[in-house]
């Protein structure tokens, strides 16, 4: 099966000190490759105001991961683990290969239209007579 | 407005607001077109406020940056398509086009469940 490429997002407490989260994150991608799965990368955007209250808590600790793996047993583990650890208060995991794969596919082909027609595009009316335009305007 | 001034005048005086005008008057007269743009500017921005009943085309503002895909993570892209309230903006709002509006509710959906955007304004 083809790999399938996942964003994860959490949530953690304001109040969770530094060392936590990390040690948060590191289970988390020891429990994913584990399960046969990837951690593409991990980005700590940090203290954060969330857009409405959770848990009472106006702002929340958040982690972006991106998770790589070829089936969805890795997500279900990392979700299942997301939702008794203590300290996070939510999270969010979106599937997103075929997104990008449309994305890909949709910038192929605007490039490949592109390059069929160079030459209608490039001589078009609009530029040149803008400057006499205002050449005009300046000189009177 | 326009049939107000000479008529060969009439095509960059509705033009004007868009800031295209001058390319059309440009390549004509040339001569006389030096002097017009003169009597068109400052009289452009009266007239624009009086055209401004006509309607203005909206443009998809996804469509002019050739967005291939929406990102829901950045919710200050997302925000401007949400009112006050938290409610989705529809389409002939903001002149997204469809294939984009559509991609673009399912971003602010899923900015909404990790907090980024509000379901509802609070209080």
């Amino acid at each position: 099966m083809e790999e399938r490429q996942y964003d994860l997002i959490f949530i953690c407490r304001p109040d969770t000190p530094e060392p936590d989260v990390d040690k948060l994150i590191a289970t988390i991608e020891h429990a994913a490759t584990e399960k046969g799965g990837k951690i593409e990368s991990v980005n700590k955007w940090g203290r954060r105001r969330m857009a409405y209250r959770v848990h009472k808590l106006r702002e929340g600790y958040y982690v972006y991961m991106v998770v790589k793996s070829s089936h969805g047993e890795v997500v279900k583990e990392l979700e299942r683990r997301l939702k008794v650890s203590d300290p996070v208060i939510k999270y969010l995991t979106v599937r997103l290969d075929e997104e990008l794969k449309r994305q890909e596919k949709l910038k192929r082909h605007r490039e490949r239209r592109a390059a069929r027609r160079p030459r209608k595009t490039a001589p078009a009316p609009a530029q040149t007579p803008t400057g006499g335009g205002e050449h005009a305007a300046a000189q009177a | 407005m326009p049939d107000e001034q000479a008529p060969a005048q009439a095509p960059p005086a509705p033009a004007a607001p868009a800031g295209g005008g001058h390319g059309h008057s440009g390549p004509g007269p040339g001569g006389p077109g030096g002097g017009r743009p003169q009597g068109g500017r400052p009289g452009g921005p009266a007239k624009r406020g009086k055209r401004s009943f006509v309607r203005k085309k909206k443009v998809c503002r996804f469509c002019v940056d050739k967005a291939d895909f929406i990102d829901y993570k950045k919710a200050e892209i997302l925000a401007p398509f949400i009112q006050e309230r938290g409610k989705i903006l529809p389409r002939r709002m903001t002149g997204t086009c469809a294939r984009h509006q559509r991609w673009l509710t399912v971003a602010i959906k899923r900015a909404q469940n990790i907090a980024l955007l509000p379901f509802a304004a609070e209080l």
